[in-house]
């Protein structure tokens, strides 16, 4: 299955360089060295099993943006699975912005009425007063595609920053949409942490380290509690500081390939599930051994194949 | 678990780990390092990024230091950082200069002016006079900020400039040594990691435990870091490859960042063997000890045979060892390697109980 994602917005509002750091590991500081994009650049990403991502990163100066909107206008609308629409938060063109964004909603409306519509307001690293700006920017977009006739549930705004976790956040939230059996995984990634006498289970895309599913908490009291209780945001930090050792390790020609941790709060284990996932197990009782969960990962691995339909 | 049966052995064979290393007693004899350079060349800058974890993007947003700050630091020997603001002298300082072991300079690389090497030269001079055997190391900072060519030419500069300024006041004697350092990478680590060496007594007893450690874990290179600042305190006898010392920089920044990441307030009583708490000075209960936990972890670096495994494992509240071990020899004698890592844990702690009885702890 094939699921295209439109990635639009203004020229230099981040668009090549979120990709960057998500698809291809790079790391922020090495951003500057991204050039415009010319028009639009494709590529597949193979995300699970038979799940294809087709990337559509659309150059954003104004030639671009008015021939998408026009002659080539049916090709870019098209089978649109996800439209994400970058606002740079410092933009002194927010008027331009807001009209294209607009004219994008119309072309969408046209030829792909069910695309979600995911908005980021990007750059948040330069904002002054993060919540407040934030705050006021996501009411300024859903008032606007309020009247554009796109209803404030069916529009997602999150604000962003590739200095930090949020990217992975919005990321994340993303892909789950085009995920089609992410329920099924959540439900046996739950009876896996159980097994597990685990507080959580992460399942993790293997290239990107977005978060694929969860498990939902448990209905056992205690270690339903302690999942609650834990930092909000735990994933996205997770996916981030995977993804910067990764970078490390290729550094020194090395393939980062597992991690055990035995910490003074907790043990995990972070191991390959399947070959194209991978999977973080969180254990808070001081008893269980990593080694236990390294053989639970084995176990577990033949089931998840066939979940992703890869047997 | 088996890292904690052998923890405990470690900690009840070495009686002298009943003193404190956390509660800092008044009276101990901190090593001084005085932290000096122009205004906005960096100084607060290196001691928050090592000293107070702070994430080098947000040194932006320091304030000028206005009056000499004191920063206390316990690693295998109990530091003192003194911040000074740019425009303190020798006799404004406070205290004398034979109260201190190290000088660090700090250089802006763009600020060729003559400014501060004649400052520089000026504490040169007077050490030389008060206290002949201080340390005068110079970070030439900010090197992000050049591109690789100039980096480099305005580093030998610097060098020369200070070397001739010495030359015309007759000061040579005083040996004094030059790093290239940045925040934004592990320049910055690596050259206070060389300053530091040269501060701790017992580092070539550590370094022999180091080695004894490598050979017996057919490990070819072992770090033994801080873990809070990325310092390393002392490694093995083979060559310490940049490369190499990155990586083990950045496994422990990731590990720090995970620690708090899945905390649970909840469960955490549970797993309450933590090394940090340590029992109260006024009533050491040697049955605690005995369950201490130490925490390690291992990552593996690569999916097929013969790989490397990164490993790490507490020693002490302040130190971690981190080691390249084969990932067949991690795998197939994982507890040989443990009982090597009480081995090391033990002479350690002990060595560390030693320094502190010395330092009047």
């Amino acid at each position: 299955m094939k699921k295209k994602v439109l990635l639009m917005g203004a020229s230099g509002s981040g668009k090549t360089s979120m990709r960057s750091l998500i698809f291809s590991n790079n790391p922020a500081s090495l951003t500057a060295r991204l050039g415009a994009t010319i028009d639009v650049e494709q590529n597949h990403v193979r995300f699970l099993g038979d799940l294809i991502l087709n990337l559509w990163d659309c150059g954003g100066q104004d030639a671009f943006m008015d021939s998408y909107l026009t002659t080539q206008r049916s090709t870019i609308f098209q089978h649109v699975g996800v439209l994400i629409y970058v606002f740079d938060v410092e933009t002194n063109e927010m008027h331009k912005d807001l009209e294209y964004y607009r004219d994008c909603l119309d072309g969408l409306r046209q030829f792909s009425p069910d695309a979600a519509v995911f908005l980021l307001v990007h750059k948040m690293d330069l904002a002054h007063d993060k919540d407040a700006t934030f705050e006021r920017k996501k009411k300024e977009l859903h008032e606007h595609s309020e009247k554009l006739g796109q209803p404030t549930p069916s529009v997602t705004v999150f604000g962003t920053s590739i200095y930090d976790e949020s990217l992975y956040r919005a990321w994340s939230s993303i892909v789950h949409t085009l995920i089609p059996n992410a329920a099924v995984l959540s439900k046996h990634l739950t009876i896996f942490a159980e097994a597990c006498s685990a507080t959580e289970v992460i399942l993790f895309e293997r290239t990107t380290f977005l978060v694929i599913a969860t498990s939902s908490s448990p209905t056992s009291p205690s270690p339903g509690a302690a999942s609650q209780e834990l930092e909000a945001t735990r994933y996205e930090r997770t996916s981030e500081l995977i993804k910067a050792f990764k970078h490390s390790c290729s550094r020194v020609r090395e393939e980062f390939h597992s991690l055990e941790m035995e910490l003074p709060e907790f043990s995990a284990v972070l191991d390959e599930m399947t070959k194209n996932t991978y999977v973080l197990i969180i254990v808070h009782d001081p008893t269980i051994e990593t080694a236990a969960l390294k053989l639970n990962i084995r176990m577990a691995r033949r089931k998840f194949e066939e979940l992703q339909g890869l047997t | 678990m088996a890292t904690s049966t052998y923890g405990a052995t470690a900690t009840a064979s070495s009686p002298k780990r009943t003193t404190s290393t956390t509660s800092v007693p008044k009276g101990i004899a901190r090593t001084k390092i005085l932290l000096l350079g122009q205004r906005r060349s960096g100084k607060t800058s290196i001691k928050e990024v090592l000293f107070n974890a702070l994430p080098p993007k947000q040194t932006f947003y320091l304030e000028t230091t206005m009056r000499v700050i004191k920063h206390a630091y316990d690693t295998v020997i109990p530091l003192e950082i003194w911040d000074c603001p740019g425009n303190v002298t020798v006799e404004t300082l406070g205290a004398p200069l034979s109260r201190f072991s190290a000088l660090i300079f700090v250089i802006d690389i763009r600020d060729l002016y003559k400014q501060p090497i004649s400052k520089l030269v000026e504490f040169i001079i007077a050490a030389s006079r008060d206290n002949p055997q201080l340390l005068v190391e110079v970070f030439v900072h900010k090197a992000e900020k050049l591109q690789e060519d100039d980096k480099i030419e305005n580093f030998r500069q610097i060098q020369e400039r200070v070397q001739d300024s010495l030359m015309e006041r007759e000061c040579e004697q005083m040996p004094c040594n030059f790093h290239l350092t940045s925040v934004y990478d592990h320049s910055l680590h690596e050259a206070f990691s060389k300053v530091l060496h040269k501060l701790i007594h017992s580092l070539p007893f550590l370094e022999d435990l180091l080695n004894v450690f490598c050979a017996n874990s057919q490990s070819p290179k072992a770090f033994l870091f801080d873990a809070a600042s990325r310092l390393y305190v002392a490694t093995d006898a083979s060559p310490v490859d940049s490369a190499t010392h990155n990586l083990c920089c950045d496994y422990l920044s990731m590990l720090n960042a995970f620690g708090p990441l899945y905390r649970s307030s909840t469960s955490s009583a549970t797993r309450l063997r933590i090394p940090s708490v340590e029992p109260s000075p006024d009533n050491p209960s040697p049955q605690e000890t005995k369950h201490r936990f130490y925490p390690s972890a291992a990552a593996s670096l690569h999916p097929s045979a013969p790989g490397t495994t990164l490993t790490y494992h507490l020693i002490t509240p302040h130190l971690a060892l981190l080691a390249l071990v084969p990932t067949g020899v991690y795998e197939g004698r994982r507890g040989l390697l443990e009982y090597n890592v009480v081995f090391f844990r033990e002479g350690v702690q002990e060595i560390c109980a030693v320094e502190q009885e010395a330092r009047g702890g």
